[in-house]
Parts: C-alpha cells; structure tokens; sequence
C-alpha cells in the first residue's frame, strides 16, 4: 500500500505543472555572495536595473540585501535574476520572491505558476496563504553551496528536488 | 534612405551613454564638495601638490582596511607637501563622520552623500570600491589605483 502511495506520489510529482493556483513576482530580494564586497561594487545593481521588467533596485547596507522591484505583468522567472547576478560577476546567496497569492494552500509538492516557472512547496505549514506572501527559493544557485549539501539530504522526501529542472523553484513560505 | 539611416546610427551613437572614466591624463576635475568641517572644497584646488583622491564608504569593509594604510602613508608624507582627498559616498552623514573617527583620518575628507549615483563617482567612473586616482603636482592624473610604491615614487619625483 505504502509503495503505491510512494509511486502515486512521485508519478503526481513528475507531471508537476499540474499547477492550479498563479501568482504573479512582485519583489525579489537577493542577497548576492562572492569574492569580494558585493555593496562595493555597482555591477550588481548595474546588472539588476538593465533587465526589462525591473521599476527599481534598491540596497539595504545593513544586511547586504538587494531588493527588486519589478513592475506589473512582469515576466521576470527567478533565473532571470540570478543569471544576471553572476553576469555581475557574484553568485546568490539568497533570494526571497514575494507574490501575490489567493487562497493557496502549500501543501508539499503542490505547486503555484508564476510567470512560467513552477513554485514547488517544501517545509510546508499548510496554512492558507492569502496576499502577498515571501518565499524562500531553496534550489541550488539559490542557496550559498554549505545550505545546499544540507538541503539535498533533508529534501531528499521531494522528488523534484534533486531533478534540478530549470524551470521548477521549490519554496518555503517565510 | 540612406540619410535616415545615417541619422538612427548617429541618434544610437549618441544614446550610448559615455563612459565618463577618467583617462590617465585628465585633468583634476572642478568639483566642490563639503568637508567633515562643513567647508566646501573644489577638487581643482589641490592642483599644485600631489593629490590621491580616495573615494570610498564607511559601510565598505575593503575601504576601511585601506583607510588604515591611507592615513599611515599621509602621515608620513604630509610634510613634503602630499595630498589626500578621501571622497566618501555615504549617504549617512553620522556613519561617515564615525567612520573618520574610528580610522583616524586626518587628511581631507569631503561627503557626496548618493553612493554609486553620486555626481563625483560618475565623474571619475567609479564602479568599485576603494577607488583611488593619483594626481601629479601639475593636477593630472597619471594612475587609477596605484599602488603604495607608485605614489611614493610620485612624492619624490615632485621634491
């Protein structure tokens, strides 16, 4: 019984893009890790600003954090932003989308459709998320490479974790 | 035709913004910021005397590392009449004005309070932090980032 369940699981996994709830990226805030000091260079921001779906980048010295803000019916994925931040020449270190969300419950392994990329949900509370709600992406490349050995044995119960597809962002709800 | 195409090639040309780096070459530019002490002061004054402009900020951790062998090397070579200018781009005026106490600066300090946007960094093209432009006593500037040795061969030269 337990392994049709596993199979039933994993075969609802595979065919992901089952998506029924949307969202649409408001805000992204990154915090972007590298070799040097990433504030004391303009690359980033340079970077960020040039992307066509970007209102406005702004820095917060304090915690190191670059906050995105994207405008309306923008179709900016969370790829978008991290390739641009490794043009700068840095890597992220973290990011947290924020998205408007209606009624959603994060179940795990359920997953909401932004922009074309597929929200995965993992560590779920499944507590109805209703408005605006931050999202921690938990991928590799969004993650510093320490976090990301951790996750990979701790989201090992998450079939689409360790796929790392492009387009799938798994998430939890912060 | 080929006049319309002419001028969408000339408009493209002109929207590229320019690089506004300064060149090796150039000349001190004319640029009156406010000091720590409240006086407004032109970058152009200091033409005379060999000058390294410093741009850096309090919250820039490579910058204050710097800061230390800055204020070490102008100590040591004020007398012979060397120069420097730290321009921070701060936005917070109190962090600055801590950040000149703590690293005991002594040498000129002026505050263009807009970071990377500030008129003085693009001016000068700077896109990373510490950024310093060495100046000969005739106010041209003859290295970006130079090292310690470079600037001490500049004061010696200018004896």
């Amino acid at each position: 019984m337990k392994t049709i369940y596993q199979l039933l699981l994993l075969t609802f996994a595979v065919f992901l893009p089952s998506a029924s709830a949307y969202g649409q990226i408001q805000k992204a805030e990154i915090v972007a890790t590298g070799l040097t000091c990433s504030m004391c260079s303009n690359a980033i921001n340079k970077q960020l600003k040039s992307i066509d779906g970007v209102e406005k980048v702004e820095t917060d010295l304090n915690t190191s954090t670059f906050t995105v803000i994207l405008t309306p019916y923008n179709t900016i994925t969370p790829a978008t932003l991290k390739n641009s931040v490794e043009k700068a020449g840095f890597f992220v270190g973290s990011m947290v989308i924020t998205l408007s969300l209606d009624q959603v419950v994060p179940k795990d392994n359920a997953a909401v459709e932004a922009q074309g990329a597929t929200l995965v949900f993992v560590d779920s509370k499944e507590k109805v998320l209703n408005g605006q709600t931050r999202l921690k992406i938990q991928d590799k490349g969004y993650v510093t490479q320490k976090e990301y050995k951790k996750l990979q044995k701790s989201y090992s119960k998450y079939p689409t974790y360790s796929v790392e597809n492009e387009g799938d962002f798994h998430v939890k709800v912060i | 035709m080929r006049l319309n195409l002419v001028l969408i090639m000339l408009m493209s040309m002109l929207c590229i913004p320019a690089a506004a780096q300064l060149r090796t070459g150039a000349s001190l530019p004319k640029l009156t910021l406010t000091s720590s002490e409240g006086q407004p002061i032109d970058l152009a004054s200091f033409k005379g005397k060999v000058t390294l402009v410093d741009f850096w900020a309090s919250w820039c951790g490579p910058c204050r590392v710097a800061n230390k062998k800055l204020v070490k090397l102008y100590s040591k070579y004020k007398k012979q009449g060397f120069e420097i200018v730290g321009v921070s781009l701060d936005k917070d005026k109190a962090k600055w004005r801590d950040a000149i106490k703590k690293d005991k600066i002594a040498y000129v300090q002026v505050n263009d309070p807009a970071g990377f946007d500030a008129k003085s960094a693009v001016t000068f093209g700077v896109e990373n932090m510490p950024a310093s432009y060495l100046f000969d006593a005739s106010g041209k500037l003859i290295a970006i980032n130079p090292s310690e040795q470079q600037i001490i061969n500049e004061i010696n030269k200018a004896k």
